[in-house]
């Protein structure tokens, strides 16, 4: 699946929750079900900058396409960037430097992923950015 | 009726709705909400009003200037202080610090000597005595935290010296709502030291009367955002002979009586500390607020918060796992900080959010006291003049369903 057919797969399943509270809810079951980080790579140099709360991301270059393990220490913004991580893994990393979704305006999910500087998850968006612009250049 | 039954409809944020619900807003502590006089007043300013201060011959200028000093007078009736040079103006409680941070270290301290803090002050009243005791080879020392919250005032008396310079307090706690006996730390202050003695009054001045005279310190700083006020806007009261004392920090207009290529020579107290166009608007915007507050009566305002605080506790502290960081003193704050076991901070604040109720998540600018509680982030609940029994009732069933959630 492209990033487009995964971000159009995720707005139609948070479409279908009809406030901020069941989208939450839906995020936490999420970040239940992301168990594969493993406690021993929340590391700094994983870190991305969040002040509220933790988020961890570990990127791996496999047959030419980018993967990214996510955590947090807080569940809805684990959910969250699970969400994140599985929308740009699989992909080229130029697909991911070419891609200008913006998923804030996607997702309506405007107090969990805003511009905030103290956002883990509007952070670790960012990181996976540069991340494949730099692997691109 | 009591003054403050109705009183949500001075506040026009109440009208909106969040997330569909009713705001329940809990968050003075990081800011307060504006009543429309404040709001009007600051907008009648720049509509009809607007000219610099201290400047023009013009009917524009002086009408304003006259509305911007008259704040000064308001402040010193509100502080009972003895005269109306004694109030700075400043951006806020964290210039307010810096400014005399920088101002005493640079006049009065040198090599070796003395900074008492205590270990729950803010990061303002943190930092700035950090960096002027980099730069000028002084000692911070903490004064250690009781179990209950309350300062530890034997360890003040055993850290006070002749090298004591300065002491830095706050005036009430941002996390736990704890009141520290001022009259006390300056008894114990001025009979084992010659420091001067400092209160950060930010979250202490918006709830309580506070007479500079009868609690006998020597400086008194707070923001005006905090108490119905506009943000940008904070004030530094001082004895007037220290302030003649100090110098500036901050050079530029207004603050200087002759200028030469070579040298300059200073305005008298106030002016000489306030440098540059000064943020009239929000200091008469403060003016507004001051009038609102004593309108109510601060000794209503103290009343009430001392209602809602006791009602707090009756609600707030015997949650099924909600643990509770709170004053066990019997007057307090009304600031609850909570924490659960195993839930995350930010989680709850966002479930609280789905309620309609805004707290604060996070380490509220208080990290080494949390990281003393070995607690990452609690969410606190603060509570002032608009708040109601009603508001805390949200607040608790509104915490009993997020946690059940989350966990």
């Amino acid at each position: 699946m492209s990033i487009r057919e995964k971000v159009d797969e995720y707005k139609k399943i948070l479409d279908i929750f009809p406030n901020d509270q069941e989208k939450y809810q839906y995020l936490i079951e999420k970040a239940k079900e992301n168990d594969s980080f493993p406690l021993e790579l929340r590391l700094d140099n994983f870190k991305v900058n969040g002040c509220q709360s933790q988020v961890w991301l570990v990127p791996e270059e496999k047959d030419e396409k980018l993967f990214f393990n996510s955590d947090s220490d807080a569940l809805i913004a684990k959910g969250l960037v699970t969400l994140i991580a599985s929308i740009y893994s699989d992909e080229k990393a130029e697909d991911i430097v070419s891609s200008d979704i913006d998923l804030m305006e996607e997702f309506e999910l405007g107090v969990i992923l805003s511009p905030a500087r103290r956002n883990g998850a509007y952070s670790m968006l960012k990181t996976i950015k540069e991340y494949a612009k730099n692997l691109v250049s | 009726m009591s003054k403050f039954s109705d009183i949500k409809k001075d506040f026009p944020i109440f009208e909106r709705a969040i997330n569909g619900k009713k705001l329940t807003y809990l968050d003075s502590g990081a800011t307060s909400q504006k009543p429309n006089s404040v709001i009007d007043k600051m907008n009648d300013i720049y509509k009809y009003n607007n000219a610099n201060v201290h400047r023009g011959t013009y009917v524009l200028s002086s009408e304003t200037t006259s509305e911007y000093e008259s704040v000064r007078h308001k402040l010193q009736s509100f502080l009972n202080a003895s005269e109306s040079d004694e109030i700075i103006f400043t951006k806020g409680t964290t210039e307010a610090l810096n400014f005399l941070a920088n101002s005493i270290a640079n006049k009065l301290m040198g090599e070796g000597d003395e900074i008492i803090l205590s270990e729950i002050e803010h990061h303002a009243n943190i930092i700035p005595w950090q960096m002027v005791a980099e730069k000028y080879k002084l000692t911070i020392n903490y004064i250690k935290v009781n179990d209950d919250f309350s300062l530890n005032l034997d360890d003040l008396s055993s850290k006070l010296s002749s090298k004591t310079k300065v002491v830095s307090i706050v005036g009430e706690s941002n996390l736990s709502g704890m009141l520290p006996d001022i009259k006390e730390i300056n008894n114990l202050v001025r009979s084992n030291s010659d420091a001067l003695l400092i209160i950060d009054g930010a979250q202490l001045v918006p709830h309580r009367k506070v007479d500079v005279q009868d609690l006998g310190i020597d400086f008194l700083v707070f923001s005006g955002h905090k108490m119905l006020g506009p943000t940008g806007i904070g004030v530094v009261w001082g004895k007037k002979e220290l302030l003649n004392s100090l110098d500036p920090v901050y050079g530029g207009g207004d603050m200087i009586e002759e200028v030469h290529y070579d040298k300059a020579t200073w305005a008298p107290v106030p002016h000489k500390f306030e440098a540059g166009t000064p943020p009239y608007v929000e200091a008469i915007g403060l003016g507004a607020a001051i009038d609102y507050l004593e309108n109510l009566g601060m000794s209503e305002v103290e009343k009430h918060s001392d209602e809602l605080r006791e009602y707090g506790r009756k609600v707030l502290l015997d949650i099924d796992g909600v643990n509770v960081i709170h004053s066990e003193q019997d007057i307090a704050g009304c600031t609850f900080g909570m924490y659960v076991d195993g839930v995350h901070a930010a989680d709850l604040s966002l479930m609280l959010d789905t309620h309609g109720v805004a707290v604060r998540a996070g380490h509220h600018c208080v990290q080494p006291f949390h990281r003393k509680l070995g607690i990452d982030a609690t969410i606190r609940s603060t509570a002032y003049i608009y708040n109601d029994k009603e508001d805390i009732d949200t607040l608790k069933s509104a915490l009993i369903s997020s946690v059940d959630m989350l966990r």
